[in-house]
């Protein structure tokens, strides 16, 4: 044993640069793979690390008013800190036009220490704002509100309260709007009693903080006892609420999982090849270690274990350097709960876990080949040698100079770690031209929004001005090439569960020129638009007629197109508003859609508007999704460095491996009278040219795939088939000229070595 | 030097018999080593002259558990080698057998110090045993200030020389040399059979492979291969006449 460390710390020692590679390698990949599942955790089952960064309560009780919780705490074993009893009421909240049950909950101007709130938006309660409210995250998202929106609060007995929103912010407390109904909104206690100013109509919440989590079911028992099951009316534990948050967001986990997982499989072939070249470079040395005493089993044992300890050290910098880029990369990630749920400890295992078996396995074979070597002193290693290779032949008959002709011969005398060589190249460089679709995808979005149904790119509804104002000052706008009348309105499907938007568009007249990728858009009353994710959920096709209740009407709708739509879910159903009219459930536009004259930006126009009306209408510039998606880009970039270094790692063992190889030959090439220049350059070729060979298969297979895989992501995610767009020519051309270029380069690093030291006395090649 | 774990017993440190190999190039059998019968003594010096493809490097192969015979039988010690498996022969490389090769093959990743201490610590020593026996063979050797140097850094015949260190690190009982000398300058070759020389002053067996006739000189006994037979077996005169001039002159007298 004591020999086997010394051999591997001489082997570190000696091969640094080359050991370093594979730990930075392993590093990398460890890091996209974390940051990954981060991300995906983050976004399917944010409920940890709003526990986390809320001091969230993991029970919260619902009492009858006036119930005495005085000592619970002291009463109760395992809890540790209660919050509250809040006093809260029940309201409906109308805010443009749309309604939503809400409890308001009266809450105190500073923070509480046990189920705090975490800001996304805006600020918390304050004295100046006495008629200021704060609204739980997914109900703002759900009623299309931010920080300035003015709304309206109707209490139990029909009194009207005015409200503004000043703040949005999550909570562990309790599930999304509208799964979990009444949605939350915190208020002044004064503001509480204008909505609800009789005392006996209130209840009260109270959160208590466990120990453990684990002593819940327990807990509930014990306080529903000691305060007796009169008082307490609904309990709701952080399991319901974790449910509740669950969320399937299968786009971006999936392809960052995806990509992540290839790069792990490119990092695991470029290892597999790397450690096949030193055995093929260390023959000499291994065939002594086993005339000194090396068993074959300590032999490949020694190899494998010294490969896990650089993929454990690879490991290692990987979990830190994702520790401490989660928060800078991943928090406040538009699109994703505020707070980041720290990766479960199971899936971090795995991830290094996986990796190691990964490595170990890669290195198994070629270790495993290496304790077969026999202990003769002097081994041989001949390549097999033949006939000029096809390719050689070609090149010689295209007169073509001597150190290509060579070159090209060498490339693939030895098949198998050739096709492994290419494998191992093609393999990221497929991935990469993957990556590049996607950044056109992005771009295209970014740049066309129309691509994706965002024709317009500012809504205006009235807001404090009346709709025949809005509508003027909007005609009298010179930015506005098109102005669309739209009204959002929820939908019941018969023998569905859940509502579904619908948009009322323009008119059928004259529709708002959604992007259609199949069928038509509608021209007449009673045909509408679906996106892929309605689709999929009412299990219906374009042509197909689906008959749902909008605002309680009931109206047969006639599926004459799909668009491409990147809100709602992927789940959106749209018409003209003149369908509503003929079905008897004629609504006002609750909002118009802009689109701008070319060269207008939103912020201008918008900023026009808002003067022009002196701030009564309320005016939103239109999010491109594509624009919330820049960590993914980022991160993109950061893998596609990862696969970079993979590949150039591939392209250093081959040509070490062709370096020894030619070795002998070299002499020959240098008797015959080729220059030292030309030997390095017969070396470069060989490589070289098995880097042209991958790279033009990796971005040909690359390109067959991209859009696809890109659609099926977009299908998958409700947006719908059709966003897809290759890489760009220009991209993908620098692309494989850099892939080449660099190729070369390393190519070139053990070449000037080889063609001299082969010259000088080698004796085992004597 | 003494010779550590294997009992003299009768005095035979090595035996072969009837030892065969066989190679196999392209489909035709191509006999190098042809029923070798073999014995070397504990503390003896012999080599292993004869011509190019004699079959002297795959005798000393054979025994060395490099390759596997043919045909034949080896006992080292007194116990039986030649069934052994790859393992067990490596074991018994590393207790027993000390090799030294034409091209002294240090393991190139390692420093000089490693390459020594490297089967001193295959061999049970512990870390400071291994160190101290590679300061004093170094020491010997007059390579001291070299135990930090990578291998190639070195000249030949230091080289050669630490390969020799190597190869006595572990105390072994046989040392087998195939052609130390072949690549060196006749300077550096002097210097490196000195030490084979001093080596075997302390009682270190020798086998001894080389095709320079003034190199086998050295030893006490030559053995002559020829086409993978041996020719010819003799106790040097110059050797004899050291070994055993007393006892001649007794036997004159009487």
């Amino acid at each position: 044993m004591p020999a086997v460390i010394r051999w591997i710390r001489s082997d570190l020692r000696a091969r640094w640069a080359q050991c370093t590679a594979t730990a930075a390698v392993v590093a990398g990949v460890v890091t996209a793979l974390l940051l990954s599942a981060t991300l995906l955790a983050s976004a399917t089952n944010p409920w940890p690390g709003l526990f986390a960064q809320t001091r969230g309560a993991q029970i919260w009780l619902r009492l009858a008013a006036g119930t005495s919780v005085a000592g619970l705490r002291s009463r109760v074993d395992g809890v540790m800190a209660v919050a509250g009893p809040y006093r809260v009421a029940p309201a409906t909240m109308v805010l443009a036009g749309v309604k939503a049950p809400v409890q308001v909950r009266a809450m105190p101007l500073a923070q509480p220490q046990v189920g705090r709130v975490l800001m996304e938006q805006g600020r918390w309660l304050d004295r100046p704002a006495p008629d200021g409210v704060v609204l739980e995250a997914s109900l703002a998202q759900a009623v299309h509100a931010a920080p300035g929106s003015r709304l309206v609060l109707e209490g139990l007995d029909g009194s009207e309260v005015p409200a503004r929103v000043i703040g949005v912010a999550a909570t562990s407390d309790q599930g999304y709007y509208p799964d979990v109904q009444p949605g939350l909104m915190w208020v002044q206690r004064a503001l509480l009693r204008r909505v609800e100013p009789v005392a006996g109509h209130t209840e009260e919440m109270l959160g208590l903080r466990l120990a453990s989590s684990a002593q819940t079911g327990f807990v509930v028992q014990q306080v529903v006892t000691q305060l007796g099951s009169r008082a307490v009316l609904s309990v709701s534990t952080w399991q319901d609420v974790q449910r509740s948050m669950a969320r399937q967001y299968p786009l971006l986990g999936l392809l960052l999982a995806v990509f992540g997982l290839v790069a792990l499989g490119a990092a695991v072939l470029a290892i597999a090849t790397a450690v096949g070249g030193r055995v093929l470079a260390q023959l000499q040395d291994l065939a002594m270690l086993k005339t000194l005493g090396f068993t074959p089993a300590q032999v490949t044992g020694m190899l494998v274990v010294e490969h896990a300890a650089l993929a454990l050290a690879g490991i290692g910098v990987g979990i830190g350097a994702a520790r401490l880029l989660t928060m800078p990369l991943l928090h406040g990630l538009p699109g994703l709960p505020a707070a980041v749920t720290p990766l479960p400890a199971g899936w971090a295992g795995a991830i290094a876990g996986g990796t190691l078996l990964g490595v170990a396995a890669a290195a198994a074979l070629p270790s495993w080949r290496a304790g077969r070597v026999r202990p003769v002193a002097v081994v041989r290693y001949a390549p097999p040698r033949g006939r000029l290779s096809w390719l050689a032949r070609a090149a010689m008959a295209a007169r073509l100079p001597a150190p290509i002709v060579l070159g090209a011969h060498a490339a693939f005398l030895r098949r198998m770690p050739a096709l492994l060589t290419v494998a191992a190249l093609a393999v990221p460089m497929i991935m990469m031209t993957v990556g590049l679709g996607f950044w056109s995808t992005l771009d295209d979005v970014q740049n066309h929004p129309a691509d994706i149904g965002l024709a317009a790119s500012v809504t205006v509804s009235p807001g404090a001005a009346s709709p025949q104002q809005a509508r003027r000052l909007i005609a009298a706008d010179p930015q506005v090439a098109r102005a669309y009348p739209g009204v959002r309105a929820t939908a019941l499907v018969p023998g569905e569960t859940s509502t579904i938007t619908t948009l009322g568009m323009g008119t059928s007249a004259r529709p708002y020129p959604f992007h259609v990728v199949a069928g038509r858009l509608y021209r007449a009353p009673g045909e509408a638009v679906a996106s892929q994710g309605l689709l999929d959920a009412l299990h219906v096709q374009v042509g197909e007629f689906v008959r749902m209740a909008v605002g309680g009407v009931p109206v047969i709708f006639h599926i004459v197109g799909r668009i491409i739509e990147p809100e709602y879910g992927g789940q959106v159903l749209a018409y003209g508003m003149d369908t509503l009219s003929e079905a008897g459930a004629a609504a006002p536009p609750v909002f118009y859609s802009l689109v701008l004259r070319p060269g207008v930006t939103p912020e201008a126009a918008r900023a026009r508007l808002l003067r022009a009306s002196g701030g009564r209408l309320d005016v939103e510039t239109v999010a491109n999704p594509a624009d919330q998606l820049g960590v993914v880009r980022l991160m993109m970039a950061g893998l596609l460095v990862v696969l970079a270094m993979t590949g150039l790692t591939c392209v250093f063992t081959a040509s070490l491996v062709g370096a020894r190889d030619q070795a002998r030959d070299v002499r020959v090439l240098r008797a015959m009278g080729l220059t030292p220049a030309q030997v390095r350059a017969c070396l470069v070729t060989r490589t070289g040219l098995l880097a042209l060979v991958a790279v033009g298969i990796g971005a040909a297979a690359g390109l067959a795939v991209s859009s696809r895989l890109i659609n099926l992501g977009a299908q998958a995610y409700g947006i719908g088939a059709g966003i897809g767009r290759p890489p760009s020519a220009a991209a993908l051309a620098t692309a494989v000229i850099l892939a080449v270029a660099l190729a070369g380069l390393v190519a070139l690093v053990p070449s000037p070595q080889a063609a001299s030291s082969a010259l000088t006395a080698d004796p085992a090649l004597a | 030097m003494t010779s550590a774990g294997l009992a003299p017993g009768d005095g035979v440190l090595l035996r072969a018999a009837g030892l065969t190999k066989t190679f196999r190039g392209d489909g035709v059998p191509v006999p190098a080593v042809r029923g070798v019968d073999l014995s070397l003594r504990h503390g003896e010096f012999a080599a292993v002259t004869g011509p190019s493809g004699a079959g002297k490097s795959t005798l000393l192969h054979l025994l060395g558990g490099l390759e596997r015979p043919t045909g034949g039988q080896i006992w080292l010690g007194g116990r039986r080698v030649d069934g052994l498996s790859e393992a067990r022969w490596a074991a018994t490389r590393r207790r027993h057998i000390g090799f030294v090769f034409q091209f002294f093959n240090l393991v190139s990743n390692m420093t000089v110090a490693d390459n020594i201490e490297l089967p001193a610590l295959m061999s049970g020593m512990t870390r400071r045993e291994a160190a101290r026996r590679r300061e004093e063979l170094l020491g010997r050797l007059g390579l001291s200030g070299k135990a930090g140097l990578p291998p190639a850094r070195l000249s030949g015949g230091e080289q050669q020389r630490v390969a020799l260190a190597r190869a006595l690190a572990h105390r072994p009982s046989l040392l087998l040399a195939d052609e130390p000398t072949g690549s060196l300058d006749s300077a550096a070759a002097a210097s490196v059979l000195g030490l084979l020389r001093d080596a075997h002053a302390d009682g270190q067996a020798i086998l001894l492979v080389t095709h320079d006739a003034r190199v086998a000189s050295l030893a006490e006994r030559v053995i002559s291969m020829f086409d993978g037979m041996i020719a010819d077996d003799a106790i040097l005169p110059a050797m004899l006449e050291q070994a055993h001039a007393l006892p001649s002159v007794l036997k004159l007298k009487g």
